[in-house]
């Protein structure tokens, strides 16, 4: 919805600038978007006359202007228009002009000669270029040559006038008139609106009824159906002053009866649409749904197809109007139309916008029916219309109105307690100022005893229904600020999270702890990546839910795998040359129960994280080594320990997006609970990854229900630890873990860890092997150890590690 | 024998304060009069053939004299030992302009650094924090909020959907009425929901098809607009600065009755009009109210009985401008240099 200041001023006085009413209107719910003046940027735009004329000495083109702008000497200015002479006025951009194009106008030289201002084009103007023949748009824009001298261009141009622009809100659709707005001006302003007397003279002798039938097939669809017939119609441009309101509404002038309808369709907020007589077969409406294939010519020259159900309006033959949507090709008013029935009808919204939707066209009719019109209005806006035709001599008006209205709609009261809006608002007003406040917003308000109302709404505010709405009516017009400001925590509550919610934060502040970055990334997928994260064709993360209407075709599915959102953002990083990385995620995937869906799916929160690069930023004293397997290894081994969980196993794992070699699973029993590997070199192929790429993933739930409920804590030992180094060589494919287990399980009541201290193949060692060094720590609780003991364990130690690992001891 | 300890003394005084560089030298010094086989000690040793008389007026010379010696040699180590600190500390000199050596650091996202603030100033007024599914039922996302199929105001919010019934929550409000529904009826309620939710906006600088809203719902009796006020007040006045103008409009959303938009003054401009702002001074923040009666209803809980407050906010906004960040993208880009500023 936009106005123009001009036309809300027909009906009410008001000293407010623009900006000011805009601010009012606001603050009282009613938001003002934009406040537009056509003159915005002409401040140093004047008349001046061109004076003198020479050609530019260094130049084919250019032109030397003095120009008289009234006080002061000549000016000079260089142009490049071709169109002007000596004696013509135009408009003058002055130095320090900053036009609506954005353009700023300083004084400069061009080829040597200095020009002190700019001659300006309409464009340049931001004039409407569309009222303008092709002259007037091309070149320097020449006013007629009785405009005065010096004065401000945007007085001799008409660009004096300010629209207001609204973004309205869903619930107020009585504001989408100027009648409503002149309404919420006289309460914000206490000033009384000067309505227009609305009377027509049916100066011709047929009677409407006799020339026209209207009937309403589908009363829930259509409540009221309003016509009016006018003849010996002359169609024209309608008058200026109606044309320029409409142009401040954004509206574009047509002709006098399409003109007429949506100035009436403005003013008092119900649509109109005007109908060729003798183009309707049995001269006959009637609303009703459309037939599924129906065909539908509309006014766009467009054959549409209804899809059945969206409401119609059909003369005896066949439907043409999509009602409140589009009018239909064949009755549509021409310049040889003669007789004229014209419609004023109310219509279900939530079927007009459904329709709209449909058809992708959204109308400033259908933009008031969505949002619900006065259903009392439909005889005032036909008696208006032909008022405003027949001031302008423009037809006859035949006698009386045919209205169908099945069922007419009952008002609508509601009552309420001072204590009642009190209580809700928080606020301490007398009752008498809610009955002031209401009764000036057109509500009948009437005392049925101390501080209880009964109110009457009225017809055009179909959002009021309830106590609580008018509450918000008393809080929107004394003002929010007015209200006072109080915190209801008298009673005390416990604020907490759930433990889930705990955990997760600990989650990542325990990985950023250890230097990786949180990621955050779209919850959206598609067939592609999970293609090159090679996921297997009948693995569950095949089965992401399909969008029914994604964004793009880009991205059609909802995640199943955090990886594939990892894998992203490094493509993403990779691409601007960042390209050490730590990141990781924590986020939902989701596994439908079925497809499609018929209950809501499982929603599964991961952890997934990927590392690669240099591990430490290059630097003068800094090792810049590339990260490899066990880094990502060792974070997830940190993540268990901070989180609390022991005690699992590692082996060497499978996963279709991981290397067969580098891919280690944690273990819980049979459970898995975490897996970290090496990107497998083929899917690190598909994303064109040129570097090693470490990844893991780990299930928040399954990490939960493992964790420690207390954390776990010793304090220090009182009595020495003895070490012993043990060195061996085994076959290359002996796993370290199983060496390790075998140490702990024959170390005896003494043992206390070990620590792999180093790995070794090469030259030294006999091909196929590997030499490994461990230490052994032994210690008591209670005594200092004895040498003798730590050596009967170490030796049942090495005695089951020779035997079990064919192992060559170097102890 | 008197002049005899004199000379020694002399020399032994210019040997130590001149002569001994280090302290090796001092050492070396140190031994030749005072060792067991030194100089002066040869002369105590020599003592035995003295008169009795003699004895102890030359062995008060001498221990004199070797008191006078080991003074001089204290005072010479304590130079030497200066001058070799000294030493040892010029060769020790760095070049302490290079750059330390710094082991990476992790970074959380800006979007959780905001949200947990956000989380703390809520928790500590007494708010618990609620979750709800990302995908979910039209009926919790919509309809139980007052808003029926075809209302005009689903148009604001332009869903992914699907199914007919299911779809992305476009909105975290969803998670009002499944907390109503969870609790007994009209029991009071005082939470936030953060999370997830999905749009079919375009993705450019200032909306994104996912974003992170935090809703509000405050349920008991004798809840009122003016604790709204207050509450909310109290929240910005936190998470911008103590004196940070707020403004509340009226406004429309189906699910509360009386709305508002709250608009803080411009963080950026302080409320003298900027590009930020587009020139008004106010940056809208919030959209809240006192939850419709229908809202209550629908969910168990007796309008007649408790009144609430609601309210919802957008993270990403809150991010932006209290890092004075101009582009949405920049969180959904994840590029290590904007992410490590934080």
């Amino acid at each position: 919805m936009q106005v123009s200041i001009k036309w809300l001023k027909d009906y009410i006085d008001f000293d407010l600038t623009a900006e000011e009413l805009a601010d009012k209107f606001t603050m009282a719910g009613v938001p003002v978007e934009n406040v537009i003046r056509a003159d915005a940027g002409l401040d140093k735009v004047v008349t001046g006359r061109i004076e003198k004329l020479a050609p530019h000495p260094d130049s084919d083109h250019l032109q030397i202007c003095q120009m008289n702008v009234g006080e002061g000497p000549l000016i000079q200015i260089i142009t490049g228009a071709q169109n002007v002479a000596e004696g013509q006025i135009v408009p003058v951009a002055m130095v320090g002009a900053h036009l609506p194009n954005g353009q700023k106008i300083a004084k400069g030289k061009l080829r040597g000669l200095p020009s002190n201002g700019m001659l300006c084009s309409a464009g340049e103007l931001h004039m409407d270029l569309s009222k303008l023949t092709e002259d007037q748009k091309n070149g320097i824009y020449i006013l007629p040559a009785d405009t005065p001298v010096g004065v401000p261009a945007k007085d001799v141009l008409g660009l004096d006038d300010v629209v207001l622009e609204f973004e309205l809100t869903a619930n107020r659709g009585d504001c989408f008139s100027v009648f409503g707005l002149v309404r919420e001006i006289a309460v914000l302003t206490g000033n009384q609106p000067k309505w227009p007397e609305i009377t027509v003279k049916e100066d011709d002798p047929a009677k409407t009824a006799d020339l026209v039938k209207i009937g309403i097939d589908d009363p829930d669809l259509c409540s009221r159906f309003s016509a009016r017939v006018i003849r010996n119609v002359k169609i024209g441009p309608s008058p200026e002053w109606m044309q320029e309101r409409l142009e401040g509404a954004g509206i574009r002038a047509i002709n006098n009866v399409v003109d007429v309808t949506n100035f009436v369709m403005v003013e008092l907020g119900q649509p109109m649409h005007a109908y060729d007589y003798d183009a309707l077969v049995g001269h006959s409406l009637t609303a009703r749904r459309a037939k599924e294939g129906e065909n539908l010519h509309t006014l766009d020259d467009t054959s549409r197809l209804a899809r059945g159900g969206e409401l119609v309006i059909a003369d005896e033959e066949k439907p043409g109007c999509l009602a409140g949507v589009m009018g239909a090709f064949e009755t549509e008013i021409t310049d040889k139309t003669q007789t004229i029935v014209l419609e004023a009808a109310s219509f279900y919204g939530p079927s007009i916008r459904r329709t709209a939707r449909a058809c992708g066209l959204h109308s400033e009719a259908s933009g008031r029916f969505e949002r619900g019109v006065d259903v009392t209005q439909t005889q005032r806006a036909l008696n208006r219309a032909a008022q405003l035709l027949q001031e302008m001599g423009a037809c006859t008006v035949a006698q009386g109105i045919v209205d169908v209205y099945p069922d007419p709609k009952p008002q609508v009261t509601v009552d309420f307690t001072t204590q009642q809006i009190n209580g809700r608002l928080g606020t301490d007003l007398p009752g008498s100022k809610m009955v002031e406040i209401l009764t000036s917003l057109g509500f009948d308000v009437e005392e049925t005893s101390a501080d209880t109302y009964h109110v009457t709404v009225p017809s055009w505010r179909n959002d009021v229904t309830y106590m609580e709405d008018l509450s918000e009516e008393v809080a929107r017009i004394i003002g929010f600020e007015e209200i006072p400001s109080t915190t209801p925590f008298g009673r005390v509550m416990q604020g907490h999270q759930s433990d889930r919610q705990d955990f997760i934060e600990q989650i990542k502040h325990t990985l950023v702890r250890f230097g990786m970055t949180e990621e955050l990334s779209f919850s959206f997928t598609n067939t592609t990546m999970l293609d090159k994260l090679n996921v297997p064709a009948d693995s569950k993360l095949r089965r992401a839910i399909p969008i029914m209407n994604p964004l793009t075709d880009d991205y059609p599915l909802v995640r199943t795998s955090l990886l594939t959102s990892v894998i992203e953002n490094a493509v993403r990083n990779f691409a601007r040359k960042n390209t050490d990385l730590c990141y990781f995620d924590v986020a939902p995937v989701f596994y439908p129960k079925q497809l499609p869906l018929t209950e809501l799916p499982d929603e599964v929160v991961k952890v997934a994280g990927l590392m690669t690069g240099r591990r430490n930023e290059v630097a003068w004293n800094q090792k810049s080594d590339m990260i490899d397997f066990y880094d990502a290894k060792g974070m997830v081994e940190n993540l268990l320990q901070v989180l609390g969980i022991s005690k699992y196993t590692v082996e060497a794992g499978e996963h279709f997006a991981l290397h067969p070699g580098k891919t280690a699973v944690f273990k819980k029993g049979l459970e898995v609970i975490a897996t970290v590997g090496e990107l497998h070199p083929q899917v690190a192929a598909n994303f064109g990854f040129k570097q090693a790429v470490y990844l893991f993933e780990a299930d928040v739930e399954t990490l939960m229900k493992y964790r420690a409920k207390k954390p776990h804590i010793e304090g220090l030992p009182k009595y020495p630890s003895i070490s012993r180094d043990l060195a061996m060589t085994v076959d290359v494919s002996v796993p370290a873990a199983d060496i390790e287990r075998v140490i702990a399980r024959h170390g005896g009541k003494h043992f206390r860890d070990v620590t792999l201290f180093d790995v070794y193949t090469g030259k030294q060692v006999e091909k196929g092997k590997k030499s490994m060094a461990f230490n052994l720590r032994f210690q008591s609780k209670d005594r200092t150890l004895k040498d003798e003991e730590a050596d009967a364990a170490f030796r049942k130690i090495l005695e089951a590690v020779g035997k079990q690992f064919n192992a060559e001891l170097r102890a | 024998m008197k002049e005899k300890i004199d000379q020694l003394k002399a020399q032994a005084a210019e040997r130590i304060t001149s002569m001994t560089k280090n302290l090796q030298e001092l050492d070396e010094a140190r031994v030749q009069y005072l060792g067991k086989k030194g100089e002066l000690t040869a002369l105590l040793r020599g003592m035995k053939d003295l008169s009795k008389e003699d004895r102890p007026k030359v062995g008060k010379i001498v221990n004199e004299a070797r008191a006078q010696i080991e003074a001089l040699i204290a005072e010479r180590k304590e130079e030497l030992q200066k001058k070799a600190l000294e030493e040892r500390l010029a060769s020790e000199k760095i070049d302490v302009t290079l750059p330390g050596r710094r082991p990476d650091i992790g970074h959380l996202h800006p979007l959780s650094l905001t949200l947990d603030r956000i989380k703390t100033i809520f928790l500590n007024m007494g708010f618990s924090v609620e979750e709800g599914p990302e995908i979910e039922k039209d009926y919790f996302n919509f309809e139980a909020l007052n808003l029926p199929k075809d209302h005009p105001a689903r148009d604001m919010q332009d869903s992914f959907y699907i199914t007919e019934d299911i779809l992305m929550r476009s909105q975290t409000s969803p998670v009002q009425a499944r907390t109503m529904q969870k609790n007994e009826p009209n029991a009071p309620i005082r939470m936030i929901a953060p999370g997830r939710v999905y749009r079919r906006d375009e993705y450019d600088a200032t909306h994104s098809p996912m974003f992170t809203q935090v809703e509000g719902l405050v349920i008991d009796k004798g809840i009122t607009l003016a604790d709204l006020k207050g509450t909310l007040e109290l929240f910005l006045r936190q998470i911008f600065n103590e004196n940070v103008g707020v403004r509340f409009r009226p406004s429309f959303f189906p699910f509360t009755e009386p709305s508002a938009e709250v608009d803080i003054s411009c963080v950026m401009c302080h409320g003298k009009g900027c590009k930020v702002c587009k020139g008004t001074g106010w940056l809208e923040i919030l959209g809240a109210g006192m939850v419709h009666p229908h809202v209550l209803e629908m969910s168990g809980y007796d309008p007649k009985v408790v009144s609430g407050f609601a309210f919802g906010m957008g993270v990403e906004r809150i991010a932006m401008l209290s890092y004075g960040v101009d582009d949405l993208r920049l969180f959904y880009d994840n590029d290590k240099r904007f992410l490590r500023q934080f």
